[in-house]
């Protein structure tokens, strides 16, 4: 089990664009992702729940990650994070 | 551990109860933590061994009662017992005066105060209630929940196994949706599970390849349900052969959510196979169960007692030799 903390970055926050882009990322993955925000903690492959976060600019998440290449899944979503979804280009 | 604001207490129960707080204000990061409450009879004669001070306290014809038989001097001493051990709040029920020395006691410990105009019965009734509800032990699941012939099916399944997809596919059928992908379960007094969705998402699903849709502004009104019990799990698994799948049913799964325990059923996929069919009879089966017939139980006695029939002409048969 792989887990990192992040802070969201982007402005305002993981709405749906951003959240596509973060649950078709961990969905390359075969570990279980898991995000955290405060004590709610949704599976990072469905969009519904990262979606139900509401995480905002600012908001602590924590990546939790269980499987064969959990540690390359936390460190790319926590990265994607970080890059502001590299400005949503993505 | 869950808590709930002093505050949205009053606002929720103001009407219902004639709730007033006693000078006015209440400190808004004030919290209550234990769903039950307390009559503090005994305490108030100084016996306090035990005395739940973490539960809202509640004084009613008995406990004023008492008090107009202490002498007006001793009134104070004995709520200063109470006030003493710093309890959460304080309710006079019955819509009567404070008792003498009530606002100086409580205020030198800092203990909210409120008025009820309802007798004590109602104001208990109310407040655990609530506080029930609103303390209740409560998890997310990852899950689709769905109301299938009046009883609460929660398909489980790893991502993109189709849980969402045979939501739609009940949905499409009469049932009704209660939440999709992030089910909020609570637990109530009893070990009840009760299901709900998400104020945001509403009964909006991702269906995959075309994207979020929106249940109700589809189906309709009667295709939701804001709330349900949650009864029996559906596991959704993709078919193995390693897997040992319930073959008779004489055994029923069962699985907990917050310690609560439930009917499990696991159900392996394969292509070709409905499984919209096979969730609304689990639902159907669970119905009949509980009404008092076990199918596979029932086969099995009749086919246990033609077996004991057979063998017992053999042995008959066998004996006789005349």
């Amino acid at each position: 089990m792989i887990e990192k903390e992040v802070v969201v970055k982007n402005y305002p926050g993981i709405h749906a664009h951003p959240a596509g882009l973060l649950v078709k990322l961990a969905s390359r993955f075969s570990a279980e992702v898991f995000v955290t925000k405060e004590d709610m903690t949704v599976n990072g492959k469905s969009i519904m729940g990262v979606l139900t976060l509401a995480a905002e600019t600012g908001a602590k998440l924590t990546i939790r990650a269980e499987g064969e290449d959990a540690s390359e899944a936390v460190d790319a979503i926590v990265g994607l994070i970080e890059s502001k979804f590299e400005e949503e280009q993505g | 551990m869950p808590s709930f604001p002093l505050v949205d207490l009053l606002d929720r129960l103001r009407d219902r109860l004639g709730l007033e707080a006693v000078g006015g204000k209440i400190d808004p990061t004030r919290a209550i933590e234990s769903a039950d409450v307390n009559r503090p009879g005994l305490a108030l004669t100084g016996y306090v061994e035990g005395f739940p001070r973490d539960r809202v306290q509640i004084l009613g014809g008995t406990e004023l009662g008492y008090l107009r038989t202490l002498p007006a001097g001793e009134r104070p001493v004995a709520l200063r017992h109470v006030c003493e051990q710093r309890v959460p709040c304080i309710i006079v029920s019955g819509g009567v005066p404070l008792p003498e020395g009530m606002e100086q006691v409580a205020g030198e410990f800092d203990v909210p105060v409120i008025q009820s105009a309802r007798p004590a019965v109602d104001v208990i009734h109310e407040v655990s209630h609530l506080l029930d509800d609103e303390l209740a032990p409560t998890t997310t699941v990852h899950g689709s929940l769905v109301d299938v012939y009046g009883v609460g099916l929660l398909l489980t399944g790893r991502s993109g196994i189709g849980k969402s997809e045979t939501a739609l596919d009940l949905v499409e059928r009469g049932q009704r949706l209660v939440a999709d992908d992030a089910v909020t379960i609570r637990r109530k007094a009893d070990n009840v599970l009760i299901g709900s969705g998400n104020d945001l998402l509403r009964h909006r699903m991702e269906i995959r390849g075309l994207g979020i849709i929106d249940v109700q502004s589809i189906f309709g009104i009667r295709s939701i349900r804001a709330q349900k019990r949650v009864e029996v799990e559906v596991n959704l698994r993709e078919w193995s052969k390693d897997d040992d799948y319930e073959r008779h049913g004489l055994n029923t799964q069962r699985t907990e959510i917050l310690g609560a325990a439930i009917e499990k059923v696991v159900v392996p996929i394969i292509p070709g196979k409905n499984v919209t069919v096979i969730c609304e009879t689990v639902a159907m089966h669970y119905l009949v169960k509980a009404y008092g017939y076990d199918p596979a139980e029932h086969f099995n006695e009749n086919l246990l007692e033609l077996m004991r029939r057979k063998a017992n002409l053999a042995v008959l048969a066998r004996d006789d030799t005349e």
